[in-house]
């Protein structure tokens, strides 16, 4: 059973957001415990996401929250957007797949860097991404 | 507003850039502008961009610095990136990413001794 303890959300439609995103989530896995190498990773993670919805969509939305599950607390970034989505995600989570001219690195570098990483995208509606590390971290991977 | 925390300075034969903590896109786009354009300028030897204070690289910071180098390089001068933090070089190989053209260099001292060791070998 997931408790929620603590959720918020910033929204994404400017440039500058992504930044923004980036020191709130810094802040907030500081906060939750993580080492400061985990707290790089999700920062990271989540910045390839916001991009991503910058880029894509346009504008949506990050969701945070904490979370418990065995015993561990974790962070959960969900990442919405009703922007184009995405065609195919298998593809999508290929190292160097790009249908933006980025790198390609976005989506396969997040799941690197977090314990969970999950696609929902229906073309023309959008695309959720959710990410979660824990403070154990390996236990909960998937 | 994007540009104020880049300090772009000579120092004998290097440019010596100054990498903000947490820049935005655009602050990382007219940071390869300056360099570029500072290279013209003064002509020095190459560029050290000192990231010390850098948090966060993320694929976006990575290949622009990349890009960067490749573009000094093609200038005639060499790049070295000095005082990456060990959670910024464990995030950045593991999104699989490299710096391309680049050396680097523990600290910014470091990366000037290699550029006077550069001048008297050649």
């Amino acid at each position: 059973m997931e408790e929620l303890k603590q959720e918020g959300q910033i929204k994404i439609s400017e440039e500058i957001d992504i930044v923004t995103v980036r020191k709130a989530v810094r802040q907030l896995s500081s906060q939750v415990g993580f080492s400061q190498t985990d707290v790089t990773r999700i920062v990271t993670a989540a910045s390839e996401l916001a991009r991503n919805i910058y880029h894509y969509a346009g504008h949506g939305v990050m969701k945070w929250r904490l979370v418990s599950e065995n015993n561990d607390t974790g962070i959960e970034l969900i990442f919405e957007d009703s922007g184009p989505g995405i065609e195919d995600i298998e593809k999508a989570m290929d190292m160097g797949y790009t249908t933006g001219g980025g790198l390609g690195m976005g989506l396969p570098g997040a799941k690197r860097l977090m314990d969970r990483l999950n696609i929902q995208s229906e073309p023309g509606k959008g695309t959720t991404v959710t990410i979660s590390k824990w403070l154990q971290g390996s236990m909960h991977a998937m | 507003m994007a540009g104020e925390n880049i300090s772009v300075v000579k120092v004998h034969d290097v440019l010596l850039v100054t990498v903000p903590s947490e820049p935005d896109d655009e602050t990382v786009s007219v940071l390869q502008d300056e360099v570029l354009n500072a290279m013209k300028r003064y002509e020095p030897k190459g560029v050290v961009l000192d990231i010390s204070t850098v948090e966060t690289m993320d694929s976006f910071f990575a290949r622009t610095i990349a890009e960067t180098g490749a573009m000094v390089r093609l200038m005639g001068g060499h790049t070295i990136i000095a005082g990456m933090k060990a959670s910024i070089a464990i995030t950045v190989t593991q999104l699989g990413l490299g710096l391309g053209n680049t050396y680097s260099a523990l600290n910014v001292e470091q990366a000037l001794e290699i550029f006077e060791e550069k001048v008297k070998g050649s």
